[in-house]
């Protein structure tokens, strides 16, 4: 049974995330989206690959989508600052048969199956095990800031992880995780979307 | 558990006059090996094998049982050892849990009457215990041939004219083939064995069991383990933490084709290898990921035990593959800076002005032969670097394998080589039980594992 992503979110505590919001009409929709007075991006709840069904709106028009999203999946739709990082990571968590929760982290994106650069944790996470997993990549050095940008605020990183292994350890009905994308803007990870599976 | 590595008393169930079978290569194996506490043979026969006297059942307990009979007569074996208040059996036999479900209910049938009996149970579907005793082995294995004992390493003693802080190694494998690889890469690279134990389907002692044994026994100094799954992995996990020594792990079952059928992407990104590399990271393992590189680190660890430093020197007469040497060394996350100004005067005075002192140091075949042990033993003296790695290419001038035995031995610190073509080198360092690499990056990574390029990252 897969969750929506704002009942995903909901399951993971405390974990930064963009201003967003479910809406359940189109005028809360309208009247939160110019609360925000950023971009905002629209997408329709209770849809797996969301973007490959066409499920996502940037820079949207929340008047102008709203219905067609509604309709698309479980008749909310989720609005959201919309969000433009220097980094994009990938973060989860599922039960091992052998070894019980783990964690992830590593690097994310379109070409994220491609580079497969991606460490894993025993949940929950001991002090300093984040800080060797991350050494442990390929892509470490983006981590520390390169070309001028901010370091990623390991604290908040640490506190994605916290909230999957949390997950995890306290539901054993939750199976796998999947934060993804984790977007990085001046160095604060913000979760831009998250999946919880779980058995029915 | 010291019933299996430490038996005063073994009985052979299955052994047979008959040389064709596994239980006599067993019992001939016991007594070939040099274990002098008392052996007894249980045939249904009775008699006479190998002059040892066979009994129809086992009359009195004894340490360690060693079962080799057909699986339909394993369980009749098993009880009787249990029955006769034996501390600990071998099942050496096949055919149970590695079959299918009846196999495991019948191998869980097994544990059931050993644990009921207080006796320990390792196997079935292995290929049994080597272990050290007096000065020679407890052979209580299948396996054809053993290295041969080193002299005067029984417990406690230290061997005359090798290094004494070199380390016994200890070996654990789930799988009973690997450990007749394990024995050829012993004998071929001269390593001090101290332990070995086949654990099989793992019915009752695990490696994690095994694991906490070796890590407070003082004949072990580092742990080999080569594993395809864990059955208890959070114990395994625990008990590595605990140990002191350094664990080298081999983990085979790393492909595709074992991975779950994954909802998301993390679970397709896990593969079945994810948990394990958590599980290594958190037992603070050093994770081979080919068999050679697993003897190589074992053999470097057996040298010297882990080094507390990241500093090195490549120490060479040959141009290109000292560079290819320090390329490598970079890379694992070695340092190489350069020598001390004391050094650099010392070498000055002995190689040729067109030696390079930096670091690779290539002291260059045009070194005056007696030149080379005060050269390379300024190297060694150098208290920048916790060790070095010796690179030479056909140059087979004794003074140069002389300095560097010397100087190993007056620093103990911790060496790896590769050398080419020269002979009488190769001879003098391995008969002093320096690591002899079969290429500069392989002497390179061996050295990074126990110096902590590979360790507990």
């Amino acid at each position: 049974m897969t969750l929506t992503e704002w009942e995903s979110k909901a399951l993971l505590r405390g974990v930064p995330r963009p201003r967003e919001a479910l809406t359940h009409s189109l005028d809360e929709a309208v009247a939160f989206a110019s609360s925000l007075g950023v971009p905002v991006v629209a997408k329709a709840s209770g849809v797996p690959h969301k973007t490959e069904q066409d499920a996502v709106r940037v820079d949207a028009d929340v008047a102008a989508v709203w219905d067609e999203l509604a309709a698309l999946g479980d008749g909310t739709v989720l609005v959201a600052e919309q969000v433009r990082g220097e980094l994009e990571l990938i973060a989860g968590g599922l039960h091992d048969p052998q070894f019980g929760p783990i964690v992830s982290i590593g690097l994310g994106g379109v070409a994220a199956e491609v580079f497969q650069d991606v460490a894993f944790l025993l949940a929950p996470p001991v002090p300093g095990e984040l800080d060797r997993a991350i050494a442990r990549l390929r892509c470490a050095r983006v981590f520390d800031g390169y070309r001028g940008r901010q370091p990623v605020d390991r604290q908040a990183l640490q506190r994605i992880l916290d909230a999957i292994a949390a997950l995890l350890v306290s539901d054993p009905q939750v199976v796998e995780v999947d934060v993804n994308p984790i977007l990085v803007r001046g160095g604060c990870p913000l979760v831009v979307d998250a999946l919880v599976v779980k058995t029915p | 558990m010291n019933a299996i590595f430490e038996p005063r008393s073994v009985a052979v169930y299955g052994a047979s006059r008959d040389e064709r079978k596994l239980g006599h290569t067993l019992l001939r194996n016991v007594l070939a090996g040099g274990f002098d506490g008392r052996v007894i043979a249980v045939n249904p026969a009775g008699g006479e094998i190998l002059g040892v006297r066979a009994t129809s059942t086992l009359e009195e307990g004894v340490d360690l049982a060693l079962i080799s009979v057909p699986a339909a007569r394993a369980g009749a074996a098993v009880a009787d050892a249990a029955q006769a208040g034996c501390r600990a059996a071998i099942l050496l036999a096949s055919g149970f849990g590695e079959t299918g479900s009846q196999g495991k209910a019948v191998e869980a049938g097994l544990a059931e009457i050993a644990r009921a009996a207080n006796m320990r149970l390792v196997g079935p579907n292995c290929m049994g215990v080597v272990s050290r005793h007096g000065d020679g082995w407890l052979n209580g294995s299948y396996f054809w041939r053993l290295p041969d004992a080193p002299r005067g390493t029984a417990p406690g003693s230290t061997p005359p004219g090798e290094a004494a802080d070199a380390k016994s190694i200890s070996m654990l494998s789930q799988s009973g083939a690997f450990g007749g690889m394990f024995f050829a890469e012993a004998r071929r690279r001269r390593l001090r064995v101290a332990r070995f134990l086949s654990v099989g389907n793992s019915v009752d002692v695990t490696e994690t069991d095994a694991l906490d044994w070796l890590a407070s026994d003082p004949a072990t100094g580092v742990i080999a383990l080569f594993a395809e799954a864990f059955r208890d992995g959070l114990h395994f996990v625990a008990a590595a933490e605990r140990c002191r020594k350094p664990v080298v792990v081999l983990k085979a079952g790393k492909g595709r084709a074992g991975a779950r059928a994954a909802a998301s992407h993390t679970g397709s990104l896990a593969g079945s290898h994810g948990a394990v590399q958590a599980a290594f990271a958190r037992a603070g393992v050093i994770e081979a990921t080919t068999s050679d590189e697993f003897f190589d680190i074992v053999h470097s660890l057996g040298a010297s035990g882990p080094v507390p430093s990241r500093d090195v020197a490549v120490l060479t007469i040959s141009g290109g593959p000292g560079v290819l040497a320090s390329d490598a060394a970079e890379q694992l996350g070695l340092r190489l800076p350069p020598p001390g100004e004391a050094t650099v005067s010392r070498i000055r005075r002995l190689a040729p002005q067109f030696a390079a002192v930096g670091n690779p140091i290539d002291l260059t075949p045009q070194c005056p032969a007696a030149g080379f042990p005060a050269a390379i033993r300024a190297v060694f003296d150098d208290p920048v670097y916790q060790g070095v790695i010796v690179i030479n290419c056909g140059l087979d001038v004794p003074e140069f394998g002389q300095g560097v035995v010397a100087a190993r031995r007056r620093t103990g610190k911790l060496v790896t080589a590769f050398v080419l073509d020269a002979p009488r080198i190769e001879a003098e360092l391995a008969e002093a039980g320096i690591p002899l690499l079969s290429s500069p990056e392989r002497a390179v990574a061996a050295y990074a594992a126990a110096a902590g390029g590979l360790y507990r990252l």
